[in-house]
């Protein structure tokens, strides 16, 4: 049961930034992580700020340049049912169809999705851990079998569980975020923060600060794109592992290659080892052979997600496989 | 040494009235007009419609809501409690703590001799009650549980059973962590066995503790009348709560009510009251309100049951014609904090399911800091079918026998793990074996798998296993009442509870059947200490078995009563009278007709009223369900994925008493085992916390509409019970959970040459198993 | 729109741009699913913690005017307030389908839905499938096909189903397993609910004839 909390329903994005007036005002959306979290109390909230009444945020409209403009309030169900999207973005459609469930593709929006917070059991439980302002990232020497493999700093090893983030970074997509000093742009692969740089924070928004839109420019002639996921079952699960593709093809050769892991860090994971072997290449298979190697060459495995290595290796490998074949 | 068999639902070896008289039982059905037949529920409209009350549903005007406040941690002394604060909060009604007056009462834990404090200051596990508060919200009354400040002085915690003999570990109760002694059974000479064996296996298995989760929260709505309880429970048998609550509340029977006509779900997890339904009690009683108190989701991970998790080491002789000649089996495993059969029946299908002369087994029950076991669909069975029904598979291997043959070759037709060797009324086993392997066409996808060669990742694989369930005949006591109104309409009470096997329905065709009645002009109450029969709680697959002979008996009881007043109305031999369709018919006499209605004499009474109770088993002899399963399984060999493409189950559970309730037992039980085999388990944080992970249904993962095979088949085999009882009935619920699981990895195994010992075979397990046996060859 | 190239430019160094802010923010060009819509200059609703909302929640083509404390689920009042005990509590987190209802149409969780939030949408609940006494094609549909067991999951189950089929009336076997695949059961009856969709999509199509 939530603890109580103001509540603000805002008629313009104005309204909203100016609302948004503590670290602990929150913005509500879809609600379905948000009202989750707090449940179960594990950051407080004194407002929520509701911008479900925003209209101009919602919806998929296509840019002067052939790309995409989503706004932030978009359900991922609006998204999979695009057909723009699956035309020219059929990865990102994948990955956002394997997100959750029907219901909460219904519920949630593409905005609250990529700011989602982890679902590291240890943040999500009783656990005062360094995410949560505590001392001790309890997953290192505990139950990290669903944990990262990159990128934690040994600070802090959840994954982030959001789908659709590792196929909007393939497609190099930007997220426009507004806040009381106005409108900035900021490219997916950077909205996200590691441990490293700030173990409280998943994304790089201020506060005050909403995103209200994904643009994502058109993808080169001749990509093609994919996003595969592995679960520990097959519906309303997050990623054991995941890997999202966007791979432009001259002729039989690969140009240009964007390789993005989900499930292997605390942001989505640009692998640009694989991205550097297979560019240039035909996609055969002493290439993918080489680039599904390249995938785990850094990684670092806790005690029981050593699984992992051979997991994103074999996905790698399936995917860059069939996508050779087309 | 032969043992009289556990006693876990009930007793055995009382007096019981029959009806009617010995001697004089109702006959075998021979040929049926509704028994067997698919027919959608009697409470189907109920349940699709809303109008089902479930007690979650249950509402008063002046209603208020109870919280449980539980300790957070897994081995505390609870040192001060402060409620102040939260008795000043906004709603709040009532805080309650071991310190106020008449709740300073004793618990008693139900499997076994366990007794603690109601809030008991030493907390044992996670999730223990502390405190209980009632607010006139929900809200308002978690805003105040979170509100309670406790002072623990937290101790040293163990919560994994495998280091709970360590001599370092923090000691739960006496002087070290066994509940008790070893619970240990041997016939013949195991070592003689191995001795004569050509191939002698030994396997260490592991299953992983499972939480019930059924989809209906534990808890109830509890209210007062003067010195009456009334309490409506999710529950699988309302006398049992009633006899919990009476107890420890110190009040007469008769003057605690509980109802609990519908349930969502139960699974052996509400076989009796919890905590929660006394701390409902009392606060409803401090207020003057009616209290609402069921548990949240995560409440219900910690402190509502488990299958708890074993530990096993099986090892076996077989000769090379595939005579069994040893079985020898080890386990260690954990009720939880308090004595809650933690190794209940995990050995039995090893000392009952097949011939076997010679077998040895010790079970090593141990406390940890964890919330205690109950029952849970087929107790212990499931798990010890993980390593028998793999370690048969691993045995037909290596004598190069088909493992349907193996099984066949030692079909037991007595029960050996029993006091007198007892015969089975009917054994289906060898049936079940051989009908389930042709409908799935075993013999024919084991040649085509091992001629041809599999190519790419994707690798196709059968596996097979059998079972029985070590009760599932049903037991007195039962008593029923039924009322046969002037007009044809009947009034059907049973103590009962319907869990959602369809046994309101099964009872209505039982009446049907006998009487010649129309199913919608039969009316059910159930459920009911106030209103309805006694009955035991709905659990150990017997409430079938037990209650379908007792409704039998008093509606035989009614049509003796019947035909009398036909008779005389007719002016003919009673002998000669049969039922139809309303009607009462002469066989002799066609013209001598008369239909229920129009009996003058029925009329005048009102009503007939017919009293059955079930009588006791046959003596000597004993009553099994059986059944045998078979899978194919697709397996990623890069990822370790697993998909389950089809299941057949062929089981012996006696008389099909509605086809259609009965497929719905089958595909459930099928897929609560993949669940076991697949996706499920606790995780509890070992080191730091002891605190459990995964109290939540995101991170323990149920199977979901996508981890089922595309097709079930049910293949009922019935040989025709006529000695177990009345109706030929047998018990299903349960057996068609237990080889599952085993049958999946055998089926990976087929697969892969992988051989996955431990639950759940996610590719948490699989692919690594995989990729290092990659880096081996 | 044309200034996303400038914007881009900046962007890659994290620059902040006051132009645009608003002016540019917005697609603007598929909308509406809400039915309420306010201008921009209205004033925002506030509602403190300790107050209470006045709204109205529109339930089966019936308003229903009510207060509300802001934290209130969409669940709780269903259940707790207007009786509408249908729709059912199972984990008050999105975790299992229990409460499944549909807000215009659309199949969401209850329990991860403000009451105030749903102020102005359409909410159909498993009371609202029925005609009278009378069970609607869905709920048929279950009950020939034996598509629960203990019934407790049911009503979000048969919501579920019926969101599909308003969205997708002839669904493949893959789109019902898809459209099952929020809605927990722990009996384990997906296969008769997935056969229950199926004769629900024909009945809904006014094919009756037999099961």
């Amino acid at each position: 049961m939530m603890p109580n909390f103001s509540y603000l329903r805002v008629n313009s994005l104005e309204q909203a930034v100016e609302g948004l007036t503590s670290p602990e005002t929150r913005v509500l959306a879809g609600g379905t992580d948000l009202l989750g979290c707090l449940r179960d109390r594990i950051f407080p909230a004194d407002k929520l700020v509701s911008i479900t009444r925003l209209d101009k945020l919602r919806g998929i409209e296509e840019t002067a340049d052939g790309g995409l403009r989503i706004g932030a309030l978009t359900t991922l169900t609006e998204l999979i049912d695009s057909p723009k999207l699956k035309e020219r973005f059929p990865g990102l459609a994948q990955a956002a169809g394997e997100a959750a469930s029907p219901q909460l593709r219904n519920q949630g929006t593409i905005g609250g999705n990529i700011c989602q917070k982890p679902r590291c059991w240890y943040y999500r439980g009783e656990f005062h851990c360094l995410r949560k302002g505590g001392t001790l990232c309890y997953a290192f020497g505990g139950e990290n079998q669903f944990h990262a493999i990159f990128g934690t700093d040994n600070k802090c090893c959840i994954v982030h569980p959001s789908d659709p983030s590792p196929a909007l970074v393939a497609f190099e997509a930007t997220v426009r975020v507004v806040g009381p000093k106005g409108t900035r742009l900021v490219p997916m692969e950077k909205f996200h923060v590691l441990p490293a740089e700030n173990v409280e924070k998943e994304t790089v928004l201020e506060q005050g600060e909403i995103v209200t839109e994904i643009v994502l420019p058109k993808p080169a002639a001749g990509t093609r794109s994919s996003y595969r996921k592995v679960r520990a079952r097959r519906s309303w699960d997050f990623a054991l592992a995941g890997v999202a593709l966007a791979v432009a093809f001259k002729g039989d050769k690969v140009e240009r290659a964007r390789v993005v892991l989900s499930g292997a860090a605390p942001v989505p994971w640009r692998v640009k080892e694989v991205e550097e072997i297979v560019t240039g290449k035909k996609l055969d298979a002493s290439t993918i052979a080489k680039a599904a190697a390249a995938t785990v060459k850094n990684a670092q495995p806790l005690e029981h997600n050593a699984y992992k290595i051979p997991l994103f290796k074999a996905v790698m490998e399936e995917q860059l496989t069939a996508m050779a074949k087309g | 040494m032969k043992v009289d068999d556990p006693e876990l639902y009930y007793m055995e070896g009382f007096p019981v009235p029959e009806t009617p008289a010995p001697g004089e039982d109702p006959k075998p059905w021979i040929e049926t007009f509704v028994i067997g037949k698919p027919l959608p529920r009697v409470d189907a409209y109920q349940r699709v419609s809303g109008s089902a009350i479930y007690p979650s549903d249950v509402s008063f005007p002046d209603m208020i809501y109870g919280v449980v406040v539980g300790s957070p941690h897994p081995n505390a002394m609870v040192e001060r409690i402060d409620t102040s604060k939260a008795e000043k909060m906004p709603g709040v009604r009532a805080v309650i703590t071991g310190s106020t007056a008449g709740a300073d009462l004793t618990w008693k834990w139900p499997y076994g001799n366990s007794k603690s404090k109601l809030f008991d200051p030493h907390c044992r596990f996670e999730g223990d009650a502390v405190a209980g508060i009632a607010a006139d919200t929900p809200y308002q009354a978690a805003d105040a549980a979170a509100a309670v400040e406790v002072q623990y002085k937290v101790l040293p915690f163990v919560v994994d059973e495998r280091k709970a003999l360590d001599p370092a570990a923090p000691v739960i109760h006496g002087k070290d962590n066994h509940v008790g002694k070893p619970d240990t059974y041997e016939r013949g000479d195991v070592n003689k066995g191995f001795a004569e064996a050509d191939v002698v296996l030994e396997t260490e298995y592991r299953t992983e503790c499972l939480i019930h989760t059924p989809m209906e929260l534990h808890g109830c709505v509890a209210r007062w009348d003067g010195d009456r309880l009334t309490i409506w429970e999710s529950t699988q048998g309302v006398y049992p709560v009633q006899q919990d609550v009476a107890g420890v509340l110190g009040m007469p029977l008769a003057k605690v009510r509980v109802i609990g006509h519908y349930m969502g779900g139960g699974f052996g997890s509400k076989l009796q009251a919890g905590k929660y339904t006394v701390i409902a009690s009392l606060l409803a009683k401090a207020t003057g309100r009616p209290v609402k108190l069921f548990l949240s989701r995560e409440e219900t991970f910690l402190s509502t049951g488990n299958r708890p998790p074993s530990n096993m080491k099986l090892k076996a002789g077989v000769k090379k014609d595939g005579t069994l000649t040893a079985l020898e089996f080890t386990c260690l495993g954990t009720g939880g904090a308090y004595q809650s059969g933690g190794i209940s029946l995990v050995d039995w299908l090893i000392r009952d399911l097949y011939t076997c002369p010679n077998v040895r087994c010790e079970c090593n029950d141990v406390f940890i800091n964890a919330g205690c076991a109950r029952p849970f669909r087929a107790p212990g069975h499931p798990q010890g079918s993980w390593a028998l029904e793999q370690t048969l598979d691993a045995l037909a291997e290596a004598i190069k026998m088909d493992p349907v043959d193996l099984r066949l070759k030692n079909i037991p037709l007595y029960s050996q793990a029993r006091a007198g060797d007892p015969p089975y009324t009917t054994t289906g086993l060898k049936e079940c074996i051989e009908k389930g392997a042709a409908a799935f066409g075993w013999k024919e996808a084991r040649k085509k798998l091992s001629q041809t060669k599999q190519e790419g990742h994707i690798r196709t694989g059968i596996g097979m296993g059998a079972c029985l369930w070590f009760v599932g005949g049903g037991r007195p006591p039962s008593t029923i009442v039924l009322k046969l109104f002037s007009d044809g309409s009947a009034n059907l009470n049973m103590g009962a509870s319907d869990l959602g096997t369809g046994t309101k329905t099964v009872m209505a065709m039982v009446v049907a059947e006998e009487l010649g009645l129309k199913i919608h002009n039969i009316q059910i109450e159930n459920a009911d200490t106030g209103a309805t029969q006694y009955a035991t709680a709905s659990g150990g697959s017997k409430t079938v078995p037990t209650e379908s002979p007792a409704v039998r008996a008093a509606a035989v009881e009614v049509k003796r009563q019947l035909l009398k007043i036909a008779a005389d109305e007719l002016k003919t031999d009673v002998q000669a009278l049969t039922i139809r369709n309303g009607e009462i018919l002469s066989s002799r006499e066609p013209a001598k007709r008369i239909k229920i209605p129009d009996l003058k004499g029925l009329k005048q009474r009102g009503v007939i009223v017919g009293i059955g109770y079930r009588g006791p088993n046959p003596s000597n002899k004993w009553v099994n369900p059986f059944g045998a399963q078979f899978c194919e399984v697709k397996v990623d060999m890069r990822t370790g994925e697993i998909e389950v493409v089809r299941f057949v189950a062929a089981q012996e559970s006696g008389r099909v008493m509605n086809r259609l309730t009965y497929d719905s037992q089958v595909i459930g039980g099928i897929t609560m085992g993949i669940g076991l085999g697949l996706t499920e388990m606790r995780v509890l944080d070992g080191n730091e916390t002891g605190k459990m992970c995964n109290r939540n249904w995101h991170d323990y993962k149920l199977p979901t509409a996508l981890d089922v095979p595309r097709e079930i088949v049910s293949v009922p085999i019935d040989p025709g019970d006529t000695e177990a009882n009345s109706t030929g009935a047998k018990g299903l619920g349960e057996p068609v959970t237990i080889p599952t699981a085993a049958v999946i990895a055998n089926a990976v195994y087929n697969a892969t040459g992988i051989r996955v010992t431990e639950t759940p075979m996610s590719p948490v397990k699989l692919c690594l198993m995989l990729a290092e046996r990659d880096r081996r060859k | 729109m044309g200034k996303d190239s400038d914007e881009n430019d900046r962007a890659s160094h994290g620059g902040v741009t006051r132009r645009g802010f608003i002016a540019s923010v917005g697609v603007g060009a598929v909308v509406a699913a809400t039915g309420v819509t306010t201008a921009e200059t209205a004033e925002p609703q506030v509602v403190k913690p300790e107050e209470m909302a006045k709204i109205t929640l529109l339930i089966n083509g019936r308003k229903h005017r009510m207060l509300v404390e802001p934290r209130w689920s969409l669940l709780y009042v269903l259940r707790e307030k207007l009786g509408l005990t249908g729709t059912k509590v199972g984990c008050e987190r999105g975790e299992c389908g229990a409460c499944t209802v549909l807000v215009n149409g659309v199949p969401r969780y209850a329990c991860l839905t403000l009451a105030i939030e749903a102020e102005g949408q359409e909410i159909t609940t498993l009371e609202g499938l029925m005609s009278g006494e009378e069970l609607g094609p869905v709920q048929v549909a279950f009950v020939e096909h034996d598509a629960f067991q203990c019934g407790y999951c049911t009503p979000g189950q048969i919501m579920a189903v019926e969101g599909l089929l308003r969205k997708n009336p002839h669904p493949s076997d893959a789109e019902i397993r898809l459209g099952a695949s929020g809605n927990l059961c722990r009996c384990g009856a997906y296969l008769n609910i997935f056969k229950a969709a199926d004769r629900a999509a024909h009945l809904k199509a006014g094919k009756g004839g037999k099961p």
